[in-house]
């Protein structure tokens, strides 16, 4: 989809002037001071948004950046001092030294979470700022290194400010490019859902180690890079100034201020706290040291308190009714954006889909051999053996407790079982980790407690499941729609997930999970709490489900639900299998009565 | 050697047993209230300053002010829990962390603009004051703190195993939901935990301060310590935080000996790393 088509169109020639007049900007003034502040806007900008694709985009709290700034600053600096090589080449070398660290505790301590990861990067960047005073002959201390001026294009150092502004601006631009790019492509939509959901987005899919060490990665390779010319610009770094835990806050500050976890509002975070804080440094600094770090302070427990969502998400409300009074806004955008209108249902008899349950079955789809889980020495699920043939629905009913969702869990790769087999197509997939693993084998699954992305609207929740078969944004995006034609949530596509009724938040768990496409399709109690009337409605959205030719493993404690849609039931019971059969034969056998239906049910 | 090895054994376990008393306040708060007080470094720095100033204005000895600060410090972290906690107990982590870390920040940079960046220490009668047995030196109020620490640890920790309020602050770090429906004011109890947790940074300022010195940044030194304990302890044991307190504290004594003391920091973060990845529940902790 071309999004900026007709170069007439506001949309495209607004943020375009916006460009010219940042590249204006640090020409208009006279004194130093302000160029110094216009410089710095664009540094503080450019490390925000860094700071932003893992904290915003992410949601990964990383209170240790500081420690990649200064990894970067001290590699490029003693490459220069002690080798003369030019920093224009140290500073990537710094920044392929800090991704390297940053492997290094990305990958242990990204299973922490969110509360101990902040924590474990605290911890690390305090450490390499001791490491830093204390490894004198290479650092020289808390002394500190010296950079001699020596202005040259090779040497990265300069005379006059303007050259030092036109290459914060260009890492700037850069950064709010890449930042935009991610945002909009498959990646960034699966950084976002791991952000609201961790386990769904792996249930969906999405590679969630791989997904925040990439973003890991790029933000600590920009991190880098503007540490190096941190240290071109004030030729002089110590432990102190590049490895200091405020650093790591007023990233976080910036970013909260201006818009977590968008494109824009890093930048809008440093235009507006970059000069209040050059002018607190200037009024209260001379006063006494510190008192800005109080502002600061107290700036960041009331913006958490009480604006977590910042400018950007404000500003948003009156960007578009701008863009629509400014001229040119009724011209068309791009040629044709319009979604296939093929409807999703004719798709599921597409060539490659699974074959109608009703051709020769040699095989079964699913077999689970004598699965068996503890929690501790309680067994969860003992020794339970099960097989579910192409385009069946089997039930699984049992009471609270039974093991059901321990079932789903273990088949899904939340967690592993202790002994026993699964086969699915014939290839065992028996402890297949992490769940997205098990996504992409074409198992799907919803969560009892429906877990949706509540900070996506509808059609982008459903877009993340898309995504595991799309690779492109805008097919991505059609394919969705489908989906939510296909589960009535059409109307609903540009509501926050958040919300949405609890009917609505069924369906939408419902469409993601069918968004994968899977050939095996876990179900756990997805009408509990139900009216009748929605009951019915999720009920025949159930069968058109099957009917497109998806295997279906449904939990569910709602008998009328379970006894017309399944052709098949097990009945679980502390763990054990203690009934098989047609709902006909469940509802009569002595046991099932005696554990969970009760004497009622019969009469 | 072996006296030696005996005496950075009885330093470290001296020095664990502060740690232990800070590390607990942090693992009670993180146990029931469930979020990291980033600013617990800043509290004790604070503590620090308290007991120094009832001894420099007022001549409070040390050991006497823990009866002025205990108290005052169970209503900061009371007041702490109401005014800036409550509001965002439901909010999404972020929030939770800035919150605290802006806490951090503002009592550090308070300190900094009201006492200035020197280190202060007070000079009592026993400061210098030493035992010595059987060719071991044990510094006088080195044992004190020890002691003193270990009985609020003990005194807490009957506290909540014998007293109604201390049950319910175990029945909540255990399982919010059924407290809560047994009837338990599970905000009132918040307050009362955040409370606790400072109290215990509040007795840790007093106990330190004739040994250490208080400065604006000193806080964050014994938090990342505490923050190590905690982990190695298993974030919601506290009996874990004081048996981790210990051990930290000779794993202390023997790096700064037998590597360096400018080193010790890195030996914390190696042992944090490890025990993420060998043992993530921690040494005591429920997996």
């Amino acid at each position: 989809m071309k999004r900026f088509w007709n170069p007439f169109h506001p949309r495209f020639y607004f943020p375009l002037a916006l460009v010219v007049f940042l590249f204006i900007l640090p020409t208009l003034p006279q004194k130093t001071f302000y160029q110094d502040l216009i410089l710095m806007i664009f540094f503080w900008g450019t490390l925000a948004a860094a700071w932003n694709l893992v904290g915003g985009f992410a949601g990964q709290i990383s209170l240790g950046h500081t420690a990649f700034f200064g990894i970067g600053a001290y590699t490029s600096t003693l490459l220069w001092l002690k080798f003369g090589l030019s920093p224009w080449l140290g500073m990537f070398a710094g920044a392929g030294l800090a991704i390297l660290v940053a492997i290094g505790i990305g990958i242990p301590c990204f299973r922490l979470r969110s509360h101990f990861f902040a924590l474990a990067t605290i911890a690390f960047a305090e450490v390499l700022r001791h490491v830093a005073s204390y490894w004198r002959g290479l650092t020289q201390g808390g002394v500190g290194l010296l950079i001699p001026f020596r202005p040259a294009l090779g040497s990265f150092m300069f005379r006059g400010k303007l050259p030092y502004a036109y290459i914060a601006l260009g890492m700037m631009l850069l950064i709010i490019l890449v930042s935009y790019l991610i945002r909009h492509s498959r990646f960034g939509f699966y950084l976002v859902s791991l952000r609201e959901d961790q386990d769904a987005a792996e249930s969906l899919g999405v590679n969630t180690s791989r997904c925040k060490l990439i973003a890991l990665i790029i933000s600590v390779f920009f991190t880098a890079v503007v540490g190096t010319f941190y240290a071109q610009y004030l030729l002089f770094i110590d432990p102190d100034s590049v490895f200091s835990l405020p650093f790591s806050i007023e990233l976080a500050l910036l970013t909260i201020i201006g818009g977590l976890g968008t494109v824009i509002g890093p930048i809008i975070g440093s235009f507006i706290l970059t000069p209040l804080d050059v002018l607190l440094r200037g009024w209260l600094g001379g006063i006494s040291a510190g008192l800005n770090f109080i502002v600061y302070g107290i700036v960041l427990v009331v913006a958490v308190i009480y604006f977590p969502r910042g400018i950007a998400g404000w500003l948003r409300t009156w960007y578009e009714p701008l863009l629509n009074k400014l001229p040119g806004s009724k011209l068309a955008l791009a040629p044709g954006e319009t979604a296939s209108s093929q409807p999703y249902t004719t798709r599921a008899t597409n060539p490659g889909n699974p074959d109608p349950p009703d051709e020769q079955i040699t095989a079964p789809l699913f077999k689970a051999q004598s699965l068996t889980k503890y929690f501790g020495g309680l067994a969860a699920v003992k020794d339970v053996s099960f097989e579910i043939n192409q385009g069946e629905i089997l039930g699984l009913i049992g009471p609270n407790g039974a093991g059901k969702t321990t079932i789903f869990n273990v088949i899904t790769g939340f967690l592993s079982p202790d002994s026993g087999r699964i086969e699915f197509r014939g290839k065992e997939i028996t402890g297949l980790k992490p769940p997205h693993k098990v996504c992409l084998t074409h198992i799907g699954r919803t969560f009892q407690l429906v877990k949706p992305f509540n900070n996506m609207t509808v059609l982008e929740n459903i877009m993340v499941g898309t995504f595991s078969r799309v690779k492109g944004a805008p097919g991505a995006r059609a394919e969705a729609i489908e989906v939510l034609d296909f589960i009535g949530l059409l109307r609903q596509r540009d509501s926050l997930a958040s919300s949405l009724t609890i009917a609505d938040r069924k369906r939408l768990e419902l469409g993601r999970a069918l968004a994968t496409k899977p050939e095996l399709l876990l179900l756990d109690e997805v009408v509990a709490g139900l009216n009748p009337r929605e009951t019915e409605e999720i009920i025949k959205i159930i069968r058109a489900i099957s009917q497109q030719g998806i295997t279906l493993f449904i939990i569910e404690h709602v008998m009328k639900a379970i006894m017309t849609l399944s052709h098949r039931i097990i009945v679980l019971h502390h763990g054990e299998m203690i009934a098989e059969g047609t709902p006909e034969e469940i509802s009569r056998d002595k046991r099932v009565i005696d554990a969970y239906l009760g004497e009622e049910y019969l009469a | 050697m072996i006296a030696t090895l005996m005496q950075l054994i009885i330093n470290g376990l001296l020095l664990g047993g502060i740690y232990a008393l800070i590390s607990i306040g942090l693992t009670l708060i993180f146990g029931v209230v469930e979020i990291i007080n980033f600013a617990h470094g800043e509290f004790l720095m604070l503590s620090m300053y308290a007991s120094f100033w009832l001894f420099q204005l007022y001549g409070v000895d040390p050991y006497l002010s823990l009866f002025m600060v205990i108290p005052a410090f169970f209503v900061i972290g009371w007041a702490t829990q109401r005014i800036i906690i409550q509001p965002i107990i439901h909010a999404p982590p972020l929030n939770q962390i800035f919150a605290t870390v802006g806490v951090s920040l503002v009592l550090q940079n308070a300190a900094l603009f009201f006492w200035k960046a020197d280190y202060r220490t007070v000079r009592t009668v026993y400061s210098t004051l030493s035992l010595k047995t059987g060719g071991l030196m044990i510094s006088f109020p080195r044992l004190v703190a020890f002691v003193l620490a270990l009985g609020i640890v003990a005194a807490l920790l009957i506290f909540l195993k014998r007293t109604y309020t201390g049950k319910a602050i175990r029945a909540l770090a255990q399982e919010k939901r059924a407290a809560m429906l047994m009837g338990i004011d599970i905000y009132r109890i918040y307050k009362v935990a955040f409370g606790i947790g400072i109290a215990c940074v509040g007795a840790a300022g007093a106990i330190l301060i004739p040994i250490y010195y208080a400065f604006p940044t000193v806080g964050g030194l014994f938090v990342l310590i505490a923050f190590v304990v905690v982990i190695l302890g298993g974030y919601n044991s506290l009996v874990g935080a004081l048996i981790g307190g210990l051990i930290i504290g000779v794993v202390e004594a023997f790096s700064g000996f037998f590597l360096s003391p400018h080193l010790k920091e890195a030996v914390y973060f190696v042992i944090f790393i490890l025990i993420l990845l060998l043992r993530p529940a921690g040494l005591f902790g429920r997996a």
